[in-house]
């Protein structure tokens, strides 16, 4: 039996060798017909993956997938990228590490697109991040935060700060503006809560405050009143909830509801209309770290609201506009390079500077091609995200310093 | 501190008791695991919060969603499970595997219908919270409370007062011989789906009420941590069950406090249930017991 499974590991993972390296020559073969890449007649095809199909992920699928459809579609209104149309490869990856280990083979071998967006968790991008890099595609990540995605290689981007730089953000906005000294965590337990946890905990401790209780919660897990009876005996004077929106907003329900009146740093991940329907009225006073800021007068910004809540009749969130951002990312590169050449995609990427996007003016590339991008603190006032304040110190958004 | 905690693990339990009770029920004519209840968990909470969310009357909420459920429970005994049942040499597998397909659709069925998205149901109590000394007791909690001992009375009054109740009870014990004395053990058969879908729907509002969320993944969970309730409680057993959910609601909320194991919490009725068969097999209540 043993023998059996080493064989079949064998096999497997010298057919997946052999689709990578057959996804480097399609590459290839899309390099060298590349030089002919400026011909108005051939779209510029995009690859992106999300997920959609999975129920406890389906909602931030549906976000993407709408924001990457209204990127293209805006694109393409304005008469393309130097006039050539763009296509949208779309694939659901269910949330599914092996689903999207698929997905990006396909998209670099048959589907042969110019580069990738992932609308993906850190989970199934970082999965496929390594495909890309092998097939010499440019990928840009538009919200996963796990450093391992863009320690793939050069040809892997992110577009927004990593959890390092969002996790320290918040810590220093918790000691610095709401004074905390007391403070519990509660993350959900993934890579998304450890990660930025790890951060805010060492930022907050090493600048005065105690971290007097740690608490991480299954995603699929949606109780949390054992834990705020808990933390309401240990008189914290500030609650870091590293959730994402289901549970943020079970975090500030039940603290209200318990009477337990200390304020609530939430993070990107309780960015979303769908925080505001279910924590209703006792979201108000709930602070945030996310990368949009609503209140923004950017021309570009404001569009891209207008236009979402035109098209789909919903606000959007930070998985969307950070979507919509990972193509305009894209967008300016190929306007810039064309297509045909990842090599002068990536070097193009890597330069850009102070290009400004929905989710904030985008600074300058890390070596480590991760986005340096300010902090945003948002807070819910009457029933809606509003700026509070802006975390723009260059030691703390910048990841190379951690 | 730890007054509160029992609460608080009590509320959990009479939660995870509501929503097995009607896998149980079925268990206990059928003796099949049928996962599909947590569709009606689902399927009920969705159906409940449109009528709410047209009729604002809460009443009206439930019944509508226990109603629709338990009919939906019929008709699945009768174009599904009995037609797998009456075949002959069915191993339980079988309608077990045709359970899990049927709650696999009806999860994806939910979301292409609802939309992924989250949708609350903005129930609001007259009164916030109680509080009793440094005690804290919100009247959701209660609501569930009072639910499932609701559920729990008009259970023990249809299966003891009643002659329906007597055809379930009869066909639980040998369906075989029951059918052989001119028990109508269809009627018993149909008497579990209604009660056991309409009680998976009424448990399914209640979590929509407390969390103030419900997601097309609402039912992923229960699917799984019903089958560690009903095993627990002795398999077919409703009393047993309802002894089950409370027992596991209180050990996942003190040894999550209490202790530092490094397990998720779901899987903590797991562990319970696997110490709990290695000293009594037959669960916490063992079958003779039964109602």
């Amino acid at each position: 039996m043993k023998k059996l499974l080493g064989v079949l590991m064998t096999l497997s993972l010298l057919m997946s060798v052999t689709a990578c390296a057959s996804g480097g020559s399609a590459a290839g073969a899309a390099s060298s017909g590349g030089s002919s890449g400026g011909d108005s007649n051939t779209p510029i095809r995009i690859g992106f993956f999300t997920p959609e199909s999975a129920a406890a992920a389906a909602a931030d699928g549906q976000s993407a997938r709408q924001s990457a459809e209204l990127a293209v579609k805006i694109a393409n209104d304005a008469g393309g990228i130097n006039g050539r149309k763009v296509e949208l490869v779309a694939y659901d990856d269910g949330l599914d590490n092996t689903q999207a280990a698929n997905i990006a083979e396909k998209l670099s071998t048959a589907d042969k697109v110019d580069a990738v967006v992932s609308g993906s968790y850190s989970g199934p991008t970082r999965v496929a991040a390594p495909i890309f890099q092998d097939a010499g595609i440019v990928m840009v990540a538009a919200y996963a935060i796990h450093p391992d995605v863009v320690n793939a290689g050069d040809f892997i981007f992110s577009q927004s700060f990593p959890g390092s730089v969002q996790g320290t953000a918040g810590a220093k906005f918790a000691v610095e503006n709401l004074k905390a000294k007391k403070i519990a965590i509660i993350g959900v337990d993934l890579d998304f809560g450890k990660e930025l946890s790890k951060y805010f905990k060492s930022y907050a401790e090493a600048n005065g405050a105690k971290i007097v209780s740690e608490d991480y919660v299954a995603m699929s897990d949606n109780d949390f009143t054992s834990i705020i009876s808990k933390i309401k005996n240990l008189n914290v004077d500030m609650i870091y909830s590293a959730n994402y929106y289901a549970h943020a907003s079970e975090v500030v329900r039940q603290a209200a509801l318990q009477g337990l009146k200390v304020p609530v740093l939430g993070t990107e991940g309780a960015d979303s209309w769908q925080l505001l329907q279910t924590a209703g009225e006792y979201a108000n006073g709930l602070y945030i770290t996310t990368n949009m800021n609503r209140d923004d007068k950017l021309e570009s910004t404001q569009k891209y609201i207008e236009e979402y809540e035109a098209a789909y009749k919903m606000q959007p969130d930070m998985v969307g506009a950070s979507v919509y951002d990972a193509f305009q990312v894209l967008f300016a590169g190929f306007e810039s390079v064309g297509t045909g050449d990842s090599a002068a995609l990536r070097d193009y990427i890597s330069s850009m500077k102070d290009f400004e996007t929905v989710t904030g003016k985008l600074l300058y590339y890390t070596k480590s091609r991760s986005a340096v991008k300010t902090v945003q603190i948002q807070q819910v006032q009457e029933g809606a995200f509003h700026g509070f304040a802006v975390i723009d110190d260059s030691k703390i958004i910048d990841p190379t310093n951690y | 501190m730890i007054t509160q905690q029992l609460i608080n693990g009590l509320m959990i339990g009479s939660l995870y008791a509501l929503t097995a009770l009607g896998a149980t029920l079925i268990y206990g004519i059928l003796r099949i695991l049928d996962i599909a209840n947590a569709a009606a968990y689902l399927i009920g909470a969705y159906v409940g919060w449109y009528i709410y969310l047209s009729t604002g009357n809460i009443i009206l909420t439930f019944l509508g969603a226990i109603l629709l459920a338990g009919g939906l429970g019929v008709l699945l005994q009768k174009t599904v499970y009995s037609p797998i049942l009456a075949k002959p040499q069915v191993i339980a597998i079988i309608p077990l595997v045709a359970s899990v397909g049927l709650f696999t659709i009806s999860n994806d069925l939910v979301r292409l219908i609802a939309g992924p998205g989250t949708k609350a149901y903005n129930f609001s109590f007259p009164v916030e919270s109680y509080r009793i000394g440094g005690l804290v007791i919100l009247p959701s909690w209660i609501l569930i409370f009072a639910l499932t001992a609701t559920l729990l009375l008009i259970l023990w009054f249809i299966l003891n007062k009643t002659k329906l109740g007597l055809a379930w009870r009869a066909t639980a014990q040998d369906s075989e011989i029951a059918k052989a004395v001119g028990v109508d053990t269809s009627s018993a058969m149909a008497l579990s789906y209604v009660l056991g879908y309409g009680f998976a729907a009424a448990a399914g509002i209640m979590v929509g009420i407390l969390y103030n969320s419900i997601t097309p993944a609402l039912g992923e969970v229960p699917s799984y941590k019903m089958l560690a309730i009903i095993v627990l409680g002795g398999l077919g057993n409703p009393f047993g069950t309802v002894i089950a959910g409370i027992f596991i609601g209180l050990t996942e909320v003190l040894a999550s406090v209490y202790t530092q194991i490094p397990i998720p919490k779901d899987a903590i009725a797991f562990v319970v249930l696997i110490i709990v068969l290695l000293i009594k097999p037959s669960g916490l209540i063992s079958q003779k017991n039964k109602t």
